[in-house]
């Protein structure tokens, strides 16, 4: 065993409260006070391992300091995962922290070395609840959850999928709560507090499985942290600082009947942290020797006020080693390597030290798998394998289903070993903008600098961009709104390669769906707040039968264009021809139709759009499928549906649906954001804005949702109308995702039956078999993809995929 | 959004009392921001109190897009006859604020060294403060305030 003090791991003499090594080993992150604020900081981990390292210059220790915090960080700690790191400190708030692939030198504004961060780490959630100091928080086995405590005397558990939703708060605790720790099946979580009691929670209902407080009966409040910890086999549970006969021990608790009887006895002042190293053992084989098959075992670490660390295997009664005085002041944190065979602690006297060990000292490790084996065995399924973030206990039935989730799960691999091949080509230190270097910028930036004046005479400087953000979330390029030219109408009139006039019956379905709220006279004025939308949305879908097309595109945008037929202006249109001398005017225009010849729109009145009186039409353009679309000055667009014979409001530049929906994770990962089409050129519109704005309101998720979908719903529709069937695809495949994603399982059995239609041929059926010219059941064989990704509509999966068999069979 | 404030490198120090400031600020920004963002360039004339604080300038720097960014700022020099004559040479501070939407949350400071290059004067300094003469230096340490707030659901931190 060997023991090594690297002095260069410190916070310039502040105590250090938390450490933690990152699962793949190379780095780790400690915890502790900055200058007037707290301090992250993460190591390379290479040079405690090895002296050479160490001695190089060239590999840097210090990979990134992080001085976000705005009091003392307590806990610092690596999700399993590795993506993430969350750390909890004195200030009530909860970082989480990811990586950012590199964009350019930073060093830490003000502090007193001139470090350039080697990493970039970025905060991508702040979580705030507590109402007091973090003390400890926690991943789960299976990275699903975080869980928190304070001494607020609350432990609250947060979805790690979307941050920063609140899923339980685990109150019951009557003192400061100062340690977590999961039970590595999952099935519990513990804590322990200063009101002298170690609580046992269910991770099923979130309810108190059961509270011991007779090892706990003669404790004071005496540490800062009470780290406990759950053995890897899930049998044992280790307490911190109890008491037995006046003589400060640490707990064991055993996990069936949650019994008390053994404990780790010798310290002599209060067990601060005690650590389960992540490894189950067995004996070491002698060669030659057919040694009797040994039982598993773990090994713990346990640390203490009295400054000495213990190290303890629990199939000896005693220790496998003790070291006394490690260090100046007490112990506050223990981490293991994921090898085992390594164990960083750090103190309160700001340094941190790093015991080495060797397999012949703690025995032979079990692999993974065979861990997996005897939790199963054990206590049945493990959460710690669960593929799903979900609590389902769904079995995958179908090979094809578990194909596409293995190509899923590949595709996140891959996306995540991305980043991980980035440090090699970080070494440059020099950023590089355009092609000029930051040097260059920099002198000739005063003379680039936009400057303006703002209308009150104030000075306005833009300033000059000189990186992306990047988080890994965000596509990096920014669209800007595509301006809507008078070269784009051009385009659109010229375009003399005349495809055939789409049958136009195949949006009758649609239509259909369009003409109900129609006749519906929604007396719906203003502004359309989202919670106005969604009301319509549901009474929309009320009404509608199932019999329609089921991508339910009763739009309540279409309600616009029949409201609030305004008497006054009919007036008015018939008294001045003014005005509506457009109106007039514009029916006659379209009818000369260039390819076809046909009267497309004949004496159609622009009335009831045209409701306020100072609303102009701005722009008529024609698309390649010859629809008609007129744009008003309001930034309203509609196209005339020539089936119908009435104008569809195709974009609103005020659409508060779509400020409002958020659907970033449904786009496909890969494809641009941008697909191009009349309806993306008419809508010009940046797609930031959902991003944005789905931050700034603060809608609950239901509400959320709900505009998510109509506006998804609008699109679908709008794409249909415009009869673009590239955008219409598109908007269908997000569509579909984004219910795949938010588990709408009705909308997308409905989707599925629309575009399967009849498997066995019946006359008399209304189906058609393609849209927009797109074949369905094409789209159909598209979507499938999308829905084996979520377990749940596996059974919607296997049902597609049968039909669409019998189909191909035939 | 947060906001925080990447590096503020000072141009041309040590000047002359009468030329202007200068600093190179880049900042980052989580998200696009609405408005504009305010920086502001005050000279603490005296330690005594807040009425010898000149604002030098104050700047709207915008539209800001996410990501990093960098501009110039240049204020003015401080007028000399609102300084004290008792705190016009010798050290003092600068500071550069940052506000949105009226509130602060970000300041950086830097201390400044008002001092003759000449020796003689440095030695025995005239009573009344030849500007002329002297230079500010900015020392290179400098101290910040850090903060955040909340305003109306924008949270905008440092």
């Amino acid at each position: 065993m060997k023991l090594l003090k690297p002095t260069w791991v410190n916070h310039n003499g502040k105590p250090i409260f938390s450490v933690d090594i990152h699962p793949d080993g190379t780095k780790f992150a400690t915890g502790g006070q900055g200058q007037d604020s707290g301090k992250v900081v993460i190591w390379n981990m290479s040079p405690v391992l090895q002296e050479d390292d160490e001695k190089d210059e060239n590999i840097p220790k210090m990979l990134c300091q992080m001085d976000n915090h705005l009091a003392c960080v307590n806990c610092v700690r690596w999700s399993n995962s590795g993506m993430y790191l969350a750390s909890g400190g004195d200030d009530k708030l909860i970082m989480v922290w990811k990586r950012a692939t590199y964009i350019g030198p930073s060093t830490v504004f003000g502090s007193s070395g001139k470090l350039a961060n080697v990493e970039q780490w970025r905060c991508v959630s702040i979580l705030r609840n507590h109402s007091g100091d973090v003390m400890d928080v926690a991943w789960s086995p299976h990275d699903a959850w975080l869980a928190s405590c304070s001494v607020d005397n609350t432990v609250v558990i947060w979805n790690a999928v979307k941050f920063p939703e609140i899923l339980a708060t685990l109150r019951g605790h009557s003192g400061l709560v100062k340690g977590l720790t999961w039970d590595p099946v999952g099935k519990y979580i513990a804590s322990q507090a200063d009101d002298r009691s170690l609580k046992v929670w269910r991770t099923l209902d979130w309810q108190l499985e059961t509270s011991i407080t007779k090892p706990f009966d003669e404790c004071g409040g005496t540490t800062h942290v009470l780290r406990l910890s759950w053995s890897p086999d899930g049998h044992y549970l280790v307490s911190a600082h109890a008491m037995n006969n006046s003589g400060p021990t640490a707990q064991i608790i055993e996990r069936e009947g949650w019994k008390t009887n053994m404990d780790f006895v010798g310290h002599r002042k209060a067990v601060t942290v005690v650590k389960f190293n992540p490894k189950i053992f067995k004996k070491k084989q002698k060669n030659g020797s057919s040694a009797k098959p040994s039982c598993p075992y773990c090994c713990c670490a346990v640390g203490s006020k009295d400054r000495s660390l213990s190290v303890w295997l629990t199939c000896l009664k005693r220790p496998l080693v003790v070291i006394h005085e490690l260090f100046d002041k007490s112990i506050m944190d223990i981490s293991w390597t994921l090898n085992g065979l390594g164990i960083l602690v750090c103190s309160m006297d700001g340094s941190v030290a790093f015991l080495d060990f060797s397999q012949d000292e703690l025995g032979d490790p079990l692999s993974e798998e065979e861990k997996s084996r005897i939790h199963q065995s054990t206590y049945g399924k493990s959460l710690a394998i669960m593929t799903e973030a979900q609590l389902s206990t769904a079995v995958i039935e179908n090979p094809e289903m578990l194909k596409y989730q293995r190509r899923q799960q590949q595709q996140q691999l891959d996306q995540k070993s991305a980043p991980a091949r980035e440090p090699g080509s970080a070494a440059s230190v020099a950023g590089v903008v355009n092609g000029e270097s930051l040097e260059d910028i920099r002198k000739n930036l005063l003379k680039k600098q936009v400057e303006t004046r703002t209308a009150d005479g104030r000075r306005r400087i833009t300033p000059l961009c000189i990186a992306q953000l990047d988080t890994g979330d965000f596509s990096t390029a920014f669209f800007n709104s595509i301006p809507l030219s008078g070269s784009l109408a051009g385009t659109m009139l010229s375009s003399h390669s005349s495809p055939q006039l789409l049958p136009l019956d195949s949006s009758t379905p649609n239509s259909f769906g369009a003409s109900k709220p129609c006749t519906e006279p929604v007396a719906a004025t203003g502004a359309r707040p989202a919670g106005d939308s969604v009301n319509k949305d549901s009474v929309n879908a009320t009404s509608t039968p199932a019999a329609l097309s089921p991508s339910v595109l009763t739009t309540p945008s279409k309600i616009e264009p029949m409201k609030a037929f305004d008497s006054r202006f009919t007036e008015r249109s018939k008294a001045t021809p003014g005005a509506p001398v457009l109106t007039s005017m514009t029916p006659t225009a379209i009818e000369r139709d260039v390819h076809r010849q046909v009267v497309v729109v004949k004496e159609e009145s622009l009335h009831s759009i045209l409701t306020g009186s100072d609303m102009t039409v701005s722009q008529i353009l024609l698309t390649q499928h010859g629809i008609p679309v007129m744009n008003l000055s309001d930034g309203k667009a509609y196209c005339f549906n020539p089936s119908l014979s009435t104008w569809n409001l195709v974009s609103d530049k005020q659409d508060s649906l779509a400020l409002c929906a958020d659907f970033r994770s449904s786009l496909p990962s890969q494809d641009a954001m941008l697909c191009s089409g009349p309806l993306a050129i008419i809508q010009g519109r940046t797609s930031n804005s959902g991003r944005q704005a789905a931050r700034l309101f603060s809608v609950p998720h239901v509400v959320q949702q709900e505009t998510t979908l109509a506006y998804l719903e609008n699109q679908v529709a709008a794409a249909l109308t415009l009869q673009s069937s590239h955008e219409y695809r598109h908007w269908l495949l997000l569509y579909a995702r984004y219910l795949v994603n938010e588990g709408f399982e009705y909308r997308l059995r409905e989707i599925c039956k629309d575009l399967l239609g009849p498997v066995h041929y019946s006359t008399g059926s209304q189906w058609e078999s393609t849209v927009v010219g797109l074949r369905k059941r094409e789209l159909l064989k598209e979507l499938l993809p999308v829905i084996g990704q979520n377990i749940r509509f596996q059974r919607l999966f296997t049902e597609c995929q049968e039909q669409l068999d019998i189909l191909r069979d035939k | 959004a947060k906001v925080s404030v990447l590096n503020v490198a000072v141009l041309e120090n040590p000047s002359p009392f009468h030329s202007p400031f200068r600093f190179e600020i880049s900042f980052e920004c989580s998200e696009a921001l609405a408005d504009d963002l305010e920086w502001k360039i005050i000279y603490v004339g005296s330690a005594e109190s807040e009425e010898f604080d000149q604002i030098l300038d104050s700047v709207l720097v915008g539209p800001v897009p996410a990501g990093r960014h960098m501009f110039v700022f240049q204020a003015d020099a401080p007028n000399p006859s609102l300084i004290p004559e008792t705190d016009a040479v010798g050290v003092t501070v600068v500071l550069i604020t940052c506000t949105y939407h009226g509130q602060e949350f970000i300041r950086v400071g830097y201390y400044v060294n008002n001092e003759y290059p000449n020796p003689e004067l440095r030695e025995n300094p005239p009573l009344k403060p030849d500007f002329s003469q002297v230079g500010p230096d900015l020392c290179t340490s400098c101290f910040k305030r850090a903060g955040s707030f909340t305003l109306g659901g924008t949270k905008v931190t440092s």
